[in-house]
């Protein structure tokens, strides 16, 4: 995103690194933890523990849950127990990460802290309007009524001094994503073997790649980190994408919001309308979930698709996203690469040799993030045992903690996000349309392959 | 913008409150809908997850693509 996280006066520490030191330390002391407990009994049955090993971070930080009449409900878990204390830990550790960035950058920790806190009562307000029923299982997930409350405040409403001065999206989102890169497993990339890989990993790219030069060239959209964040939000898994190259290609808030706006409103489509058209077309429900995971953005929205087809099409779909969701750090490095070696360099002043310049451009959390990958996929990979311990790690603690940073982070960029900035893109229709041609050729390009994939060369798979 | 309205304020709020209490129940009762959240809450899909670590069930590989499917064809013993 464009560099407008905490401000460069009395900085000492570097924002990414700060963002880096923070995230590998809370996931190296989350495994630490989730190891000491580990189970005696069936340490590597994945049965016996399918989320992985149970650990005891879980029940220190959790959001509000599903509920329909009254938000009260969302305070409880599905037994009926209180909830409220981990919600508050959640908002809590919003508030830690902002102020220890603000502090290890040299900025007063008093004069952020009232804005902070209620960035995390925002973000814990963003979470409850998401967790309304309805919103929920129509996946209108939780970015989506973050950036709303921010546009809403900062257009609006008006937004205070005291809380523009402790805005910290950017930092929150970076931290937010290092941790996420515990859960960007490469080895879960050989699940489905050679058919899944073809499907998620042939596609994709030429879908990502096509989209960005139709949006430059063909379209003439005047901003290439806009024409990326939406090709691949659209071509890889959709918010999670869009989050991880926007910060890589350093995307305005606003064209962050406007991708993630068109994503979510395309996947609630699309999660409705390509079931009944595969029965319609009469494809086999295998080919059909492979088509909708290598399809549909968001990866809630792929399941609850791929489910209604029946089972095991479900389980494909799911599968062929999570390989998707495994190429996130791939695509954010190469993006951020591509941006600080050709585009930005082509668009500035240059100094020294490629190499020195693309490194001076570098965003380097993105080497925290890809190094969390790593070491998780190395762990993961090393034993049944290991795979549970990250698995479990990941689901039960980490997850929650880069939600509710990125929650609050998008919070941030709504609050940022000026309406009249964002006019002129809307007006001239021109990110819709790059939107639609480019989810076309990806229907177009994933039935091919799936189809390919699991219908011919391997077709013992559809049949029965 | 950076002076608060706090009329502004109430009436975004209002307006929430509205839609959340009130509309967003009322929809959920409508029959289509009220079919697709308990079959979703019956299987235990999580449509709402933006990664697979916030899924409901993790996935992992079906065991019947592992009888059906030669996941890598040119690697196997």
């Amino acid at each position: 995103m464009a560099d407008d996280g905490l401000p460069a006066r009395r900085l000492w520490l570097h924002e990414d690194v700060v963002a880096t030191v923070i995230g590998l330390a809370i996931v190296a002391l989350a495994l630490a933890v989730t190891w000491s407990a580990r189970p005696a009994e069936s340490p590597g049955s994945r049965e016996k523990w399918p989320k992985g090993w149970p650990t005891p971070l879980s029940q220190t930080i959790d959001k509000p849950q599903t509920w329909s009449d009254s938000p009260l409900a969302a305070f409880r878990d599905k037994k009926g127990n209180p909830l409220t204390v981990p919600i508050v830990l959640g908002g809590t550790w919003v508030v830690a990460v902002a102020v220890v960035g603000a502090a290890l950058a040299g900025r007063s920790v008093g004069s952020i802290l009232p804005g902070s806190i209620a960035l995390a009562l925002l973000a814990g307000m963003a979470y409850l309007l998401a967790a309304q029923k309805v919103i929920h299982f129509y996946n209108l997930e939780y970015p989506l009524w973050a950036l709303m409350i921010g546009i809403l405040i900062g257009n609006v409403v008006g937004m205070p001094a005291w809380l523009e001065r402790s805005l910290a999206g950017e930092f929150l989102i970076k931290t937010g994503l290092v941790i996420f890169g515990a859960e960007v497993l490469f080895s879960r990339l050989l699940e489905l073997g050679l058919p899944g890989l073809l499907t998620s990993w042939v596609v994709t790219p030429i879908v990502l790649v096509t989209t960005y030069w139709c949006g430059v060239h063909l379209l003439k959209i005047p901003s290439r980190s806009l024409c990326m964040v939406v090709a691949a939000d659209m071509s890889v898994c959709g918010v999670s994408a869009a989050i991880a190259t926007g910060a890589a290609c350093r995307a305005k808030k606003e064209e962050l919001s406007l991708a993630i706006g068109l994503s979510l409103f395309f996947t609630v489509i699309m999660m409705v309308a390509m079931p009944p058209l595969i029965s319609w077309l009469g494809l086999d429900p295998i080919v059909g979930g492979a088509w909708i995971g290598g399809t549909i953005d968001a990866t809630g929205a792929v399941v609850a698709a791929g489910e209604s087809l029946g089972k095991e099409a479900g389980e494909v779909a799911a599968t062929v996203k999570m390989i998707q969701n495994s190429m996130i750090g791939i695509i954010a490095f190469a993006v951020a690469v591509y941006w600080a070696g050709w585009v930005e360099r082509s668009g500035g002043s240059r100094e020294g040799s490629l190499l020195a310049e693309a490194w001076r451009r570098f965003p380097r959390f993105i080497l925290g993030f890809v190094a969390a990958s790593i070491a998780c996929s190395w762990l993961f990979s090393s034993s049944p045992e290991a795979a549970l311990w990250v698995d479990g790690t990941t689901t039960g603690f980490t997850s929650r903690l880069r939600g509710w940073l990125f929650c609050a982070g998008f919070v941030c960029m709504g609050l940022q996000t000026n309406f009249r900035e964002l006019a002129p893109s809307l007006a001239s229709g021109r990110p819709l349309v790059l939107y639609v041609g480019g989810q076309l050729l990806n229907l177009v390009l994933s039935l091919a392959m799936a189809s390919l994939t699991f219908g011919w060369l391997f077709r013992k798979a559809v049949e029965p | 913008m950076t002076t608060c309205a706090p009329g502004r304020l109430a009436l975004v709020v209002a307006a929430i409150g509205l839609v959340w209490c009130g509309l967003l129940p009322a929809v959920q009762r409508v029959a289509v809908v009220e079919r697709h959240v308990a079959a979703m809450e019956l299987r235990e899909v999580n449509p709402a997850a933006m990664v697979y670590t916030e899924l409901d069930r993790l996935p992992i590989r079906p065991t019947w693509v592992e009888d059906r499917v030669i996941l890598w064809p040119y690697f196997s013993p």
